[in-house]
C-alpha cells in the first residue's frame, strides 16, 4: 500500500481541557474500521492508564489510519492526539510541527475557553490550516450558532464550513473527515531531496532500544540505511521502520510526508531528544530541519527514592522517563534527612505528579517528593546573583540582600457573577491586578500579575470551587518581582529538616507555620518518644505543636476467628510503614513532605 | 498437626449488645432447633477425635432451650478427653438450675459468664438485661452446682464508665471470687451498634491510664496477666485460648466460625440458610510462610510467657534472634521485650504489642 504525498493528510486534534478531544480520535478510529468494534475501548489513544483513570491526555499519541473517501479515492491520515492541559502544551506543540492542519474541537455547550485560545495561537505559529468542529451537539443545553459566532469574533477563523458533531453518538464525524480530505494541505515534502525527518517522540523499548516517532520532510529512509542524528553526529544502522495503527505495522520504508517510528538500535538514551532531525550518512541534508523550542521547567522539587538502595534504579527510569517526557529535567542532589535523590524540574505540578505516578508505577518505585518549590533568584550582598531552586539551600541572610520570585500573567475566563470571588482568591494569593475585560455578553477575563509560587499549590483547585466549576485559567511567565521573602524550616526533635524548608511570604508566615505544624502532627504517626513540632523563620520559633508517645497499641480480642483478618490489617500496617522515611529515628510518612504547603486548616 | 481443640459456635442472642461484632441472631426456637441439628452433622462431618480442649462459645449458647441446650452439650461432651478442659459460655439472665445440672453430667467444667460491667445503668445503655444483683447470684449457683472455675467478661472504657466507676467494677468483681478475669477495651468495629451510634474508643492516653490501673488492681489481687486481656489465678489459664495463642490448631464449626486445619485458616459462612443446606465454609486460606510465622508471632507475644526460641526455631528453621536482630536489641532496650531462652513480651511490650509486631513484620 503505496501512497503518493496527494494522498497523505496529516493533523492534530486541539482543544481545551474536557472539550472532547480523545472522544472525537475514538470515533474516527471506529469509523474508519482502524480499531475493530470488538477491539475499541474508550480514549484508545491514552495508552497510559493513568490517562485512562484521570480521563485526561498527558502525552501526544500518533496513529496511522486509512480512509476510503466519498471521491473514490483512498487516504492515509495521521492522526496526532493531543494534551489540552496547560502544564502540556509543550506536547502539543511538538505534535503540531508534525502536521499540516487541526483540528479545532470547541465544546458546543462551554465554547472557547482559556486553552482553546492558547493552543489555536500555538497551530497558527505552525502555520497550520485550522478546521474548527463544534463537539457536543446532541446535548439539550448546545449552542452551536452562539459558539461558531464567538469562534469568528474571537479568534478571527472562519466557521461556514464548520462540522457540528457529537463525538459520543458519532453523529457528524464522516463530514469530518470527508472536510480533512477536501481542506488540509497533503504534505509537499520532495521525495528525491536529502532526508530530513523530525523526530517528535520517542520511548525505550528492551529489545529494538530507543525507538523514535518522525515526520519526513524530505526524502526517504528505509531498512539498512545509515542515518545520522544531526545534532550529535552519532550515526546508526536503521533496522526497522513502519506505521502504527496504532498496532506496529513494518514498512519496507518512509518517504516524505509520512508519519512513522523508526528503531536502528539506539541504546544510549541521551543520544535522541525530540526535535532532533534524522538525515543519511551517504547523501546528508545541509540543514536541520527548525527544532522545538526548548521549554524550561518552572516548578521543582526533590525525588528520593525511600529506600536508598533504589537510588541507582531512580536514576535509570528518570533516563527513560524522560526520553518519553522532554520537558522533565533531574539533577543529582543530597538531603541530609533524604539521602541521595534528584532535584527535578516540571512544567507544573500536574506534570510533577504525572511524573510521580509513571515512576511509581511503571518502573514500580517508593517515592518520597518534596514540596514543589520555583526558581528563586537570589542578589547577593556582593552583587551575585544565584538561581535557587531548593529552598534549603539557601544562603545565610547576612549575604542576602534581596530575594525575586517569578510571576506569571494569569488571564482567567470566568461567568461574570463569579469576578468578586476570584478577585479576592487573586489577592490573598499576592496577586497583582492589571485589569478586566468583558469577553461576550455573560463571560469576563480577568488579568492578573501573580507569583508563580502562589498558584503551583492548590489555585486551579480553589478557582474551580469558586466558580462551580465554570472558571479556566491559562497563564505565561512574566518576569522576576523582589519580595519580602524568607525561608521557613522545620525542626523535628530539635533537627532541622532540610527536605521540609520552604520559602515563605513574611506577611503570611506566622499564619502558613501554625498550620504546617498541626498539619505535620496529624500526619506522622505516634513514635516511641514524643516529638516536638517546629517552624522557624530566621533562627526564630515562630510555631510549635507536639506528637505525643505512643502509650497503647494493641488489639484487645484475638481469638480464633479474629487470626486472619488481624493479619491481614497488620500486614497492610506493614506496607504503610515500609513507605515511610526514617529522618533519624522518626518515621515520616511521604505525604508530610507535601504538606508543608498546607494553606488552609480544611485541606 | 495433632489437633486437640474445638471450638462450636451458638449464633443466637436474645437481645444485641451494643459494642457486639460477632456473628449473631435474634434467638428463634424453630431456627435454633434446626441449627443443633445442622451444627452436629457439620461436627460429624470432621470424624474428630478426643479433644483436650472444648469451646462451646456465641452469641449466647445458654439463650438455647433446654432440649436443644443439652443435645448439643451431651453430643460434644463425648469427644471430651479424661481430664480434657470444656467451656462454655453463658449469660447472667438464663444460666438456669437445669441448665446447670446438664453442663455438670455433661463434663462441662468450665463457665464463661459475661457480666461486662456492674453498673446497672451502664448495663441498660449497652443493652444488657441483668443487674449486678443478678450476676452475683448466678455465680454463686454456678459454684453451688460445683464449678470452680470460672471466667468473667468485662469491658472497660463503655459510655459513660469513668475512672471511678472502673474502679468499683474491679472492687465489685473480685469480690465474686472467680479464678479468671477477661476484661476488654471497647473496641467499636465496623457492623456493631456503637459504631452506627458514633461511640468512641477511649484516646490512647486514656486507654493506656485505665488499662494500667486494671492490671495493678488485679495483679495485687494474685491473678496472673498472662494475655493482653487475660488474668487468671495460678492453674487457671484457659487451656483453649492458649491453643490460639500458641498458634496450634484446632476445629470451628458452626455458624461464622473459624478454624485451623492442616495449615489451612477457615471461617464458615455467615448465612444460616447456607449454613442449613450444608455449606460450611466461606473463605479459606493456605497460609505462605511468611503468613505462618506473622501469625506464629502475633499471637505468641500475647502471651506472657511469650515463645521458646528454640520452638521457632524447631518450626521455622531459622533463628529469629539473628533475622529480628535490630528490632529486637532495640526494643529491649526500650523495655518492651526481654530475650533469654525465650523472647517475652513485658507488661509495657503487652500495652504496645501491635507497634512492636510491625516493626517485626517489616523485617519478614
Amino acid at each position: 500500500m503505496d501512497f503518493d504525498q496527494k494522498h497523505i493528510r496529516n493533523f492534530s486534534i486541539i482543544a481545551h481541557i474536557d472539550h472532547g478531544k480523545s472522544t472525537l480520535a475514538d470515533r474516527i478510529l471506529e469509523l474508519t474500521e482502524t480499531i475493530s468494534k470488538r477491539e475499541m475501548k474508550d480514549q484508545i489513544l491514552d495508552s497510559m492508564d493513568l490517562e485512562r483513570e484521570r480521563g485526561i491526555t498527558i502525552k501526544l499519541n500518533a496513529v496511522t489510519i486509512k480512509y476510503h473517501s466519498l471521491n473514490g479515492e483512498d487516504y492515509l491520515f495521521n492522526l496526532i492526539d493531543t494534551p489540552g492541559h496547560v502544564d502540556f502544551s509543550y506536547e502539543v506543540s511538538r505534535s503540531l510541527a508534525a502536521c499540516e492542519g487541526c483540528l479545532l474541537v470547541v465544546d458546543a455547550t462551554q465554547g472557547v475557553e482559556a486553552q482553546t485560545l492558547a493552543n489555536v495561537y500555538l497551530a497558527i505559529d505552525n502555520d497550520l490550516e485550522i478546521l474548527p468542529v463544534i463537539n457536543k451537539v446532541d446535548l439539550p443545553s448546545a449552542m452551536p450558532e452562539l459558539v461558531k459566532e464567538e469562534i469568528e469574533k474571537r479568534i478571527g477563523i472562519s466557521c461556514e464550513n464548520a462540522c457540528e458533531v457529537s463525538a459520543k453518538t458519532g453523529q457528524g464525524v464522516d463530514k469530518v473527515l470527508e472536510m480533512v480530505v477536501n481542506n488540509i494541505p497533503a504534505p509537499s515534502g520532495d521525495v528525491n531531496a536529502p532526508l530530513q525527518a523530525l523526530i517528535f517522540d520517542s520511548f525505550y523499548d528492551s529489545y529494538r532500544g530507543v525507538i523514535v516517532l518522525i515526520r519526513i520532510k524530505n526524502g526517504s529512509v528505509k531498512v539498512g540505511d545509515t542515518i545520522r542524528l544531526m545534532a550529535t553526529d552519532k550515526e546508526y544502522l536503521v533496522t526497522e521502520v513502519g506505521i502504527r495503527t496504532p498496532k506496529e505495522i513494518k514498512k519496507d520504508s518512509l518517504s516524505a510526508g509520512e508519519v512513522g517510528y523508526l528503531a536502528a538500535q539506539i541504546k544510549d538514551i541521551k543520544d535522541v531528544f525530540p526535535g532532533e532531525t534524522i538525515t543519511l550518512s551517504t547523501n546528508p541534508a545541509k540543514e536541520p530541519l527548525a527544532g522545538y523550542k526548548h521549554m524550561n521547567p518552572m516548578v521543582y522539587c526533590g525525588l528520593y527514592p525511600v529506600e536508598s538502595k533504589k537510588y541507582a534504579d531512580l536514576k535509570d527510569a528518570l533516563e527513560k522517563l524522560s526520553l518519553n517526557d522532554a520537558s522533565l529535567t533531574f539533577e543529582p542532589e543530597t538531603s541530609q534527612a533524604l539521602g541521595f535523590g534528584f532535584r527535578c524540574g516540571f512544567l507544573g505540578l500536574l506534570h510533577m505528579e504525572v511524573v510521580e505516578e509513571r515512576l511509581e508505577r511503571e518502573y514500580g518505585l517508593d517515592l518520597i517528593l518534596t514540596a514543589p518549590s520555583v526558581i528563586y533568584r537570589i542578589i547577593l550582598t556582593k552583587g551575585e546573583v544565584l538561581e535557587l531552586d531548593n529552598p534549603s539551600k539557601l544562603p545565610d541572610l547576612t549575604m542576602v540582600r534581596e530575594i525575586q520570585e517569578p510571576y506569571v500573567k494569569a488571564s482567567i475566563m470566568t461567568p461574570k457573577e463569579f469576578v468578586g470571588p476570584v478577585m479576592e482568591l487573586c489577592q490573598e494569593r499576592r496577586g497583582i491586578y492589571i485589569d478586566l475585560e468583558y469577553f461576550d455578553d455573560t463571560r469576563m477575563i480577568i488579568h492578573y500579575e501573580l507569583p508563580l509560587s502562589e498558584i503551583i499549590y492548590n489555585f486551579f483547585d480553589k478557582l474551580k470551587s469558586y466558580t462551580k466549576g465554570y472558571a479556566s485559567l491559562d497563564y505565561e511567565y512574566s518576569d522576576y518581582k523582589s519580595g519580602n521573602l524568607a525561608k521557613m524550616d522545620i525542626l523535628l526533635n530539635g533537627e532541622t529538616i532540610d527536605a521540609l524548608s520552604t520559602i515563605v511570604h513574611r506577611s503570611t508566615a506566622y499564619g502558613r507555620a501554625s498550620v504546617v505544624v498541626r498539619k505535620l502532627k496529624e500526619i506522622i504517626p505516634r513514635q516511641q518518644f514524643e516529638v516536638p513540632i517546629q517552624a522557624a523563620v530566621g533562627g526564630k520559633i515562630i510555631a510549635r505543636a507536639d506528637i505525643k508517645a505512643v502509650r497503647k497499641d494493641v488489639l484487645a480480642k484475638c481469638y480464633g476467628g479474629d487470626i486472619s483478618r488481624k493479619r491481614k490489617l497488620l500486614e497492610k500496617q506493614k506496607e504503610g510503614k515500609k513507605r515511610m522515611k526514617a529522618i533519624g529515628s522518626i518515621e515520616v510518612p511521604q505525604e508530610a513532605f507535601m504538606s508543608v504547603l498546607s494553606i488552609d486548616e480544611e485541606e | 498437626m495433632n489437633i486437640k481443640s474445638l471450638y462450636v459456635h451458638i449464633p443466637f442472642c436474645e437481645h444485641i449488645c451494643g459494642y457486639c461484632d460477632f456473628t449473631k441472631l435474634l434467638y428463634n426456637e424453630e431456627f435454633a432447633s434446626k441449627y443443633v441439628e445442622a451444627l452436629i452433622l457439620e461436627i460429624k462431618s470432621y470424624n474428630i477425635p478426643k479433644m483436650e480442649t472444648i469451646y462451646l462459645g456465641g452469641g449466647t449458647p445458654s439463650v438455647l432451650e433446654l432440649g436443644n441446650f443439652s443435645q448439643i452439650v451431651d453430643f460434644l461432651g463425648s469427644y471430651l478427653e479424661k481430664n480434657g478442659e470444656f467451656t462454655v459460655e453463658a449469660n447472667v439472665e438464663n444460666l438456669t438450675k437445669e441448665k446447670l445440672e446438664v453442663l455438670r453430667k455433661a463434663g462441662v467444667n468450665r463457665l464463661s459468664i459475661g457480666i461486662q460491667t456492674t453498673h446497672d445503668e451502664i448495663l441498660k445503655t449497652i443493652n444488657r438485661h441483668h443487674t449486678f444483683e443478678d450476676a452475683k447470684k448466678v455465680v454463686a449457683l454456678a459454684k453451688e452446682y460445683g464449678f470452680t472455675n470460672i471466667n468473667v467478661d468485662l469491658i472497660y472504657g463503655l459510655p459513660g464508665q469513668d475512672e471511678k466507676a472502673l474502679k468499683e467494677d474491679l472492687k465489685n468483681i473480685l469480690s465474686l471470687d472467680t479464678p479468671h478475669i477477661s476484661i476488654y477495651s471497647l473496641s467499636v468495629s465496623k457492623g456493631s451498634k456503637f459504631y452506627n451510634e458514633g461511640i468512641k474508643p477511649l484516646s490512647d492516653e486514656k486507654d493506656a491510664y485505665m488499662y494500667d490501673l486494671i492490671v495493678k488492681t488485679l495483679t495485687k489481687a494474685d491473678y496472673i496477666h498472662y494475655e493482653v486481656s487475660n488474668f487468671a489465678k495460678d492453674g487457671y489459664e484457659s487451656r483453649h485460648n492458649k491453643t490460639y495463642w500458641k498458634d496450634e490448631e484446632y476445629y470451628g464449626c458452626g455458624l461464622g466460625a473459624s478454624g485451623y486445619i492442616n495449615g489451612v485458616r477457615y471461617t464458615n459462612t455467615k448465612s444460616l440458610t447456607k449454613y442449613l443446606k450444608g455449606e460450611y465454609k466461606d473463605f479459606e486460606e493456605k497460609l505462605t510462610l511468611n503468613e505462618e510465622i506473622e501469625d506464629f508471632l502475633m499471637l505468641n507475644l500475647r502471651l506472657k510467657e511469650g515463645f521458646k526460641v528454640s520452638t521457632f526455631i524447631n518450626r521455622f528453621h531459622f533463628d529469629p534472634l539473628e533475622k529480628f536482630k535490630d528490632v529486637l536489641q532495640k526494643q529491649e532496650k526500650e523495655g518492651l521485650i526481654s530475650i533469654n531462652d525465650s523472647i517475652k513480651p513485658t507488661e509495657k511490650g503487652l500495652k504496645l504489642l501491635d507497634f512492636l509486631l510491625r516493626e517485626l513484620f517489616v523485617l519478614l
